[in-house]
């Protein structure tokens, strides 16, 4: 399943977010996640420009934040940018070869540091899960998007986008 | 100085150990709070401690208290690292018996930074 934009339109305000000047704070977030952890400096990431191109060869890295509301951070990109975020975060040089150890791990990672920043602003959240990475889409109602963030991360377009989880 | 770093995510240990080894210390990794324990009970002594908070089989957080409860470990420095940004949730850590809390994503300078608030890293001169 891919993510598209038939969910409701929820925006950071109506998820109760507004501290961040009028700044969309997931991308503050991913921002700050690829400035410090991949890029080692800010400015490679930015919105995607234009209509959202299909991905081939999908990756899907989550974690579930429990609590009252609980949700899904999904991050969704083609497999050969996540091998190349694998390599940047690990120091690698570009022709060392990557693992699927090395490479599940990072983008669980990626995930992880993201969701956990999430979880922050969302009220009174619960435990977060345990990163996850498929190459498969997780099974996911469309409509239970909340949210959705398309980035250009230097020319590769990668998602993240935030999923409303049913309560137990 | 010797450095335990215990995170599930062997990127992210091997992120923290490269962070840590232009600052001196040698370091051992634990994926899980209860691997960590183990090094600690095999009586390898450790100066700094890095901590996740989110963990299968022992998490940071039962971890720091573990060693906050053993009188032998009351010398080692416990430094959690993690994406657990809540306050509530660094409250808890720090009454646990954590010294610093860094969260996740983090720069080199913020870690080396909060390693001389601790004391285990010499400021630079200023010339």
């Amino acid at each position: 399943m891919t993510p598209g934009h038939a969910g409701p339109a929820v925006t950071p305000d109506t998820l109760g977010i507004d501290a961040f000047g009028g700044a969309d704070p997931i991308f503050a977030i991913a921002d700050d996640v690829f400035a410090a952890m991949i890029d080692g400096e800010p400015g490679h990431l930015r919105t995607w420009d234009g209509e959202q191109p299909a991905v081939e060869d999908e990756m899907h890295a989550w974690v579930d934040v429990d609590g009252a509301a609980p949700g899904r951070v999904l991050l969704t990109t083609e497999r050969d940018t996540a091998t190349r975020i694998t390599r940047a975060l690990l120091m690698m040089d570009a022709g060392e070869s990557v693992s699927d150890e090395d490479f599940r791990d990072a983008l669980g990672e990626v995930a992880n540091v993201v969701g956990g920043n999430v979880k922050a602003l969302v009220p009174d959240p619960g435990a977060l899960s345990l990163p996850q990475v498929t190459h498969e889409a997780p099974a996911l109602d469309p409509s239970s998007l909340l949210y959705e963030l398309p980035l250009d991360w230097r020319g590769a377009f990668l998602r993240i986008s935030l999923w409303q989880l049913p309560t137990t | 100085m010797r450095a335990l770093v215990i995170d599930d995510s062997r990127t992210m240990r091997r992120i923290i150990t490269g962070v840590l080894a232009p600052l001196g210390f040698e370091t051992i990794e634990a994926a899980d709070g209860r691997q960590a324990l183990d090094v600690l009970e095999a009586g390898t002594e450790v100066d700094l401690a890095c901590i996740d908070w989110n963990m299968p089989v022992m998490n940071g957080l039962d971890f720091v208290t573990a060693v906050r409860e053993n009188r032998e470990w009351k010398d080692v420095t416990l430094m959690m690292i993690t994406t657990e940004s809540e306050t509530s949730q660094i409250v808890r850590a720090l009454a646990a018996g954590a010294h610093e809390y860094v969260i996740k994503p983090f720069t080199p300078e913020a870690i080396r930074d909060k390693l001389q608030l601790l004391g285990l890293v010499a400021y630079e001169e200023i010339a």
